[in-house]
């Protein structure tokens, strides 16, 4: 199985790092300071966030279902921008970047959807491949690498299928392995394991674990309770509006509903 | 900007969505062959203008009464003139037997005809450098002499081709016009269509960090090929078109005009292509100018 790390590990993340300051390493890689952001007039969905995520940390974002998890990677990514307040990903204010800068804001973050975006005219080959193409990467290296990253979700060999015929588990694989093969800075995954089944979820959990070890934060969306207790990790939870940290030993009460200890 | 990648992702796209693409390079074939066929007509009306503008000779229609002193005196007054290089007299004797060599199936009931029906004529040749102006002047003094009945310096025939090409040429920018019109509306469109459906394929580029030119890149190729295969593929039908009547035609047609006619030049076909190219490049990005931003 390949590494993620060593000095000839490849890392856009870091070459195109180099448009922010030195003490960029120093800071968090990701700071939410009030962030507000609502779809709809008089339904906020976001309603002052406070979060900062320090690099190389793990963060299980959860919370029940329209809490906003969604929305709020997809602010990250700039899918949407925020109403106010601000998210700071490496000390650079995202909603201030230039249309033609986003490209290379997304080239530093490999994002599982949680309705995949995979092309399923496209082969798992190609569907994976395009996120080195867009890098400019030489069409060799593209191979070796797409190649490594099926194996690591168990897709090895499954290369020439076309994506839109494979199960709704394997096409989350296969958006797993196109966010893990261009090595980002960040990884959101949203929901990457609600289509599979308990082992093979725990499974891609040490797929996104392993890739953390190698100094990748992580920012996983999820609601699989089972998850969350597999290893002590940082909780956050989006309830009303906010962003809350869960402390360790949390008791959870009811299905929807996380009790703190007070 | 075009790279390695641009021209696979374009032929991908091209050959997945194959049906399209033959249409609308059918369709711009249509309209690049009535632009081609036009230029084709100018250019041997061209050829035609220049090959009677300088055929440098005159007819003088001699009257029938006229006295062989008389015509000798004329064609003794025309050789001084400067520019005029032989005078020969034909009887209407020979041009009948003329017109019969090159008729010589209908040579029998031609020959029915009256003798008035051919009158003598002087048949004056010029050196090409000889003006209009000067060979007017000397048809105007002809016309004054009383033995003379007529002069034909074929000036109306030329003036007469001259009409046709203009009006050849503006048909022309007409029809570029209506070429123009429909890369345009075809590119633009079959570029939409496939925009349309490649939409998850576009959202997932913008997605993953494609820059606007790695998008945009291989759509502005497909244009572009439409427009130059749209060109080639009128250029190849109107030749095979021009072959064809042409192999109709050959000998009559060619000792009427006295030419061959001739397909169009090199560089009238290299421009069509080149501008069905570039046209078609122009169409595109009109079509992408409002690319989905995700
Ligand atoms: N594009 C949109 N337009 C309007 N409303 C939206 C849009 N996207 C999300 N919403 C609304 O915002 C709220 C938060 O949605 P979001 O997708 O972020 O939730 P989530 O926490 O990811 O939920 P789930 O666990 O079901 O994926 C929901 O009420 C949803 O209906
Ligand atoms: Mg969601």
């Amino acid at each position: 199985m390949s590494r993620f790390d060593g000095p000839s590990s490849f890392r856009p993340a870091l070459r195109a790092g180099a448009r922010f300051s030195r003490e960029a390493k120093d800071r968090p890689i990701l700071t939410f300071e009030s962030v507000y952001k609502s779809y709809r007039s008089g339904s906020p969905v976001l309603r002052g966030v406070h979060l900062t995520i320090e690099r190389g940390e793990f963060v299980f974002v959860t919370g029940s279902s329209g809490a906003g998890k969604s929305t709020l990677l997809r602010l990250l990514y700039r899918s949407e921008t925020v109403d106010d307040g601000r998210i700071l990903f490496l000390g650079k204010d995202i909603a201030r970047l230039k249309d033609d800068a986003i490209p290379f804001l997304r080239r530093n973050i490999g994002v599982v959807f949680q309705d995949f975006k995979l092309v399923p005219a496209w082969s798992v080959y190609e569907n994976v491949a395009v996120a080195l193409e867009v890098l400019g990467l030489p069409a060799r290296l593209i191979r070796t690498r797409v190649g490594e990253a099926l194996e690591r979700v168990g897709l090895a060999g499954r290369g020439n299928d076309l994506a839109g015929v494979l199960s709704g588990g394997e096409q989350q694989r296969v958006a797993t392995a196109r966010a893990i093969v261009g090595e980002p800075a960040l990884i959101l995954a949203d929901e990457p394991t609600g289509n599979l089944d308990p082992q093979l979820a725990i499974d891609i959990l040490g797929l996104f674990e392993e890739v953390h070890e190698a100094g990748t934060t992580v920012v996983f969306a999820t609601h699989d309770r089972t998850l969350l207790e597999v290893r002590p990790r940082r909780v956050v939870v989006l309830d009303e509006g906010k962003a809350l940290d869960v402390p360790q030993g949390i008791t959870i009460e009811s299905d929807d509903h996380y009790r703190l200890p007070n | 900007m075009i790279s390695l990648s641009t021209a696979l992702r374009a032929r991908r796209g091209m050959m997945r969505e194959w049906r399209l693409h033959a249409l609308s390079i059918f369709s711009l074939a249509v309209a690049f062959v009535c632009l081609g066929a036009s230029l084709l007509v100018v250019t041997n009306l061209r050829a035609l203008e220049d090959r009677w503008a300088h055929a440098g000779r005159a007819s003088v229609y001699l009257k029938d009464n006229a006295s062989a002193e008389d015509i000798e005196s004329v064609k003794q007054a025309l050789l001084k003139v400067s520019g005029v290089k032989q005078v020969r007299y034909v009887s209407g004797q020979q041009a009948r037997l003329d017109f019969g060599a090159n008729q010589q199936e209908r040579a029998s009931s031609l020959a029915a005809l009256p003798a008035e029906a051919f009158p003598s004529t002087l048949e004056v040749d010029v050196v090409p450098e000889m003006t209009d102006t000067e060979l007017s002047d000397m048809a105007a003094k002809l016309q004054k002499v009383p033995s003379v009945e007529d002069v034909e310096t074929y000036r109306a025939w030329t003036e007469r081709l001259s009409r046709l090409i203009s009006g050849g040429v503006a048909a022309s920018a007409l029809l570029a016009l209506v070429v123009l019109g429909a890369v345009l509306a075809v590119v633009g469109s079959t570029i939409r269509l496939a925009l349309q459906r490649r939409r998850t394929e576009v959202e997932v580029l913008k997605l993953v960090g494609a820059t606007d030119g790695f998008v945009k890149g291989p759509y502005i190729l497909e244009g572009s090929v439409q427009g130059a295969m749209g060109a080639v593929g009128a250029t190849g039908l109107l030749a095979a078109l021009f072959t064809i009547v042409r192999g109709r035609l050959d000998g009559e047609f060619v000792t009427l005009l006295g030419l061959q006619p001739q397909f169009l030049p090199w560089y009238a076909v290299v421009g069509l292509v080149c501008s069905g190219a570039l046209l078609g490049a122009f169409a595109a990005m009109g079509s992408l100018r409002k690319l989905v931003l995700v």
